[in-house]
């Protein structure tokens, strides 16, 4: 111990006494709190020795009262500590029966999940297909549609007819009750937007072209068209006549037309 | 159990075996009450003794008794039986909550107010300690004691049991500080060696 330790070292049975005067005792515990490791170890020493002046007290026997009052204060506070405890522990079966509900609760929750998005797949994919039916049986009422009124022998057959050379020939069948059938093959396409339109020419005599569907033909240059119900009688019509008009058709034919066909 | 059958059955002497304190203290961590029991019978006396020469009031020291065993009970882990023994340390604990009440009664300033809450630190033995049972600890410390001048005998009394500085002594007894401070600690001094030549 150094020189400064020897001052403190004289200080130390008297702190471990509790004998120290404040200013003493201050000035000795901020010595200690320095890390002395001498002065530790001695302060050690001194509180074990004054620990033993504890013998110099006479032995005596506390009241049975107090040993009773105590018994029972540490009792009930161990049995209330218990029941805390055992209240708040969970046994481990329990554990594992909330673990598996929870692993249910979440394979439930998947589950519907995963069904209502397969509900969902299965509805929209039912009405794709209720759709696509839709749009079959409206091809196929087309196409039966189509097919009576050219092979129906009460149908009439309406070539029609061109003066550009270049242009194919066209047919259009009328059948009284399911409609005209008009189609061509190899047509080629109107320039841009413009499309080919069908016309009623009346056999009124004042009687202007009554204005049809319109069409375009495939990249093939085909196409077959159903009127299903034309606006006017076939035998108040005299003629079928086709023109190029803008894109949307016309109320009234704003070119000269490039097919017509007569009915007879 | 079947010992404790034989024992009442005539069979007897049969050895109990005693846990050591540390062994207990380390049950205590445990709630466990029987623990608690064999830890309070077997140090009560000594623990009430020392209170009761500080309190010099029966009620009172009970009190203070009440106060450090369940101080033990509910602090158990404060006691680390690495650093020290546990009697050394039940003893600190006991004077100073007895000396904390002293002082508490007496109305006179509290020295140690930081020290009131808190447990005192455990303090190993010295290399000189050796294992004795109480009886011959208390003989072994009253005969040194008793070799002491009687002023110093006094003055260590007058710091341990009632708690009195230096220069409360030295009031007390009319006599000079430093005079007081070298009995003190020339007393203790004595005391240490007493002990060392005695193991």
């Amino acid at each position: 111990m150094a020189t400064n330790g020897d001052q403190y070292g004289e200080l130390i049975e008297a702190y471990a006494l509790g004998a120290l005067d404040p200013q003493e005792r201050a000035s000795l515990e901020a010595h200690l709190a320095s890390g002395c490791p001498e002065c530790s170890k001695a302060l050690d020493e001194a509180r074990w020795l004054v620990s033993q002046l504890a013998y110099l007290a006479p032995d005596a026997k506390p009241s049975e009262l107090l040993r009773g009052r105590l018994f029972q204060t540490v009792r009930a506070e161990a049995r209330s500590a218990g029941l805390a405890k055992s209240s708040s522990t969970i046994p481990f079966w329990m554990w594992g029966a909330v673990a598996a509900l929870l692993l249910f609760t979440v394979y439930q929750a998947w589950e519907t999940s995963r069904i209502r998005v397969t509900i969902d797949a299965t509805k929209k994919s039912a009405e794709e297909e209720i759709a696509k039916r839709h749009e079959l049986e409206e091809k196929f009422a087309i196409a039966q549609r189509e097919a009576i009124i050219l092979t129906d022998p009460h149908s009439v057959k309406i070539p029609l007819g061109t003066e550009n050379k270049e242009m194919p020939k066209m047919e259009a069948v009328w059948h009284a009750k399911f409609g005209i059938v008009v189609s061509g093959l190899n047509v080629p396409a109107p320039s841009g937007t413009r499309t080919l339109q069908l016309w009623l020419i009346p056999k009124a005599k004042d009687g202007k072209p009554i204005p049809s569907l319109t069409l375009r033909p495939d990249a093939n240059g085909n196409f077959v068209l159903l009127v299903a119900n034309p606006p006017d009688a076939m035998d108040g019509t005299k003629a079928l006549a086709i023109t190029e008009e803008p894109a949307g058709g016309s109320q009234a034919p704003t070119t000269k037309p490039i097919w017509v066909g007569a009915i007879s | 159990m079947f010992l404790a059958l034989l024992a009442s059955l005539g069979f007897g002497p049969v050895k109990v075996e005693v846990s050591p304190d540390t062994t207990l203290m380390q049950d205590l961590l445990r709630q466990d009450v029987n623990a608690f029991e064999q830890l309070y019978d077997r140090h009560s006396r000594q623990v009430y003794g020392l209170v009761l020469r500080i309190l010099q009031q029966a009620s009172t020291a009970e009190e203070v008794v009440q106060d450090v065993f369940l101080q033990l009970w509910r602090n158990a882990a404060a006691y680390d039986s690495e650093r020290g023994p546990f009697v050394p340390w039940l003893l600190t604990l006991a004077r100073n909550r007895a000396l904390d009440q002293l002082r508490l009664k007496s109305e006179r300033q509290r020295r140690r107010e930081d020290q009131t809450d808190e447990l005192p630190p455990v303090s190993a033995a010295p290399d000189y300690e050796n294992e004795l049972d109480e009886r011959r600890r208390v003989e072994r410390v009253r005969a040194l004691m008793g070799s002491l001048l009687p002023q110093q005998q006094r003055a260590i009394e007058l710091a341990y049991f009632e708690g009195l500085s230096h220069t409360e002594i030295a009031e007390k007894l009319k006599e000079p500080l430093g005079t007081v401070k070298s009995w003190i600690r020339n007393g203790l001094l004595r005391l240490k060696e007493g002990l060392q030549t005695a193991s």
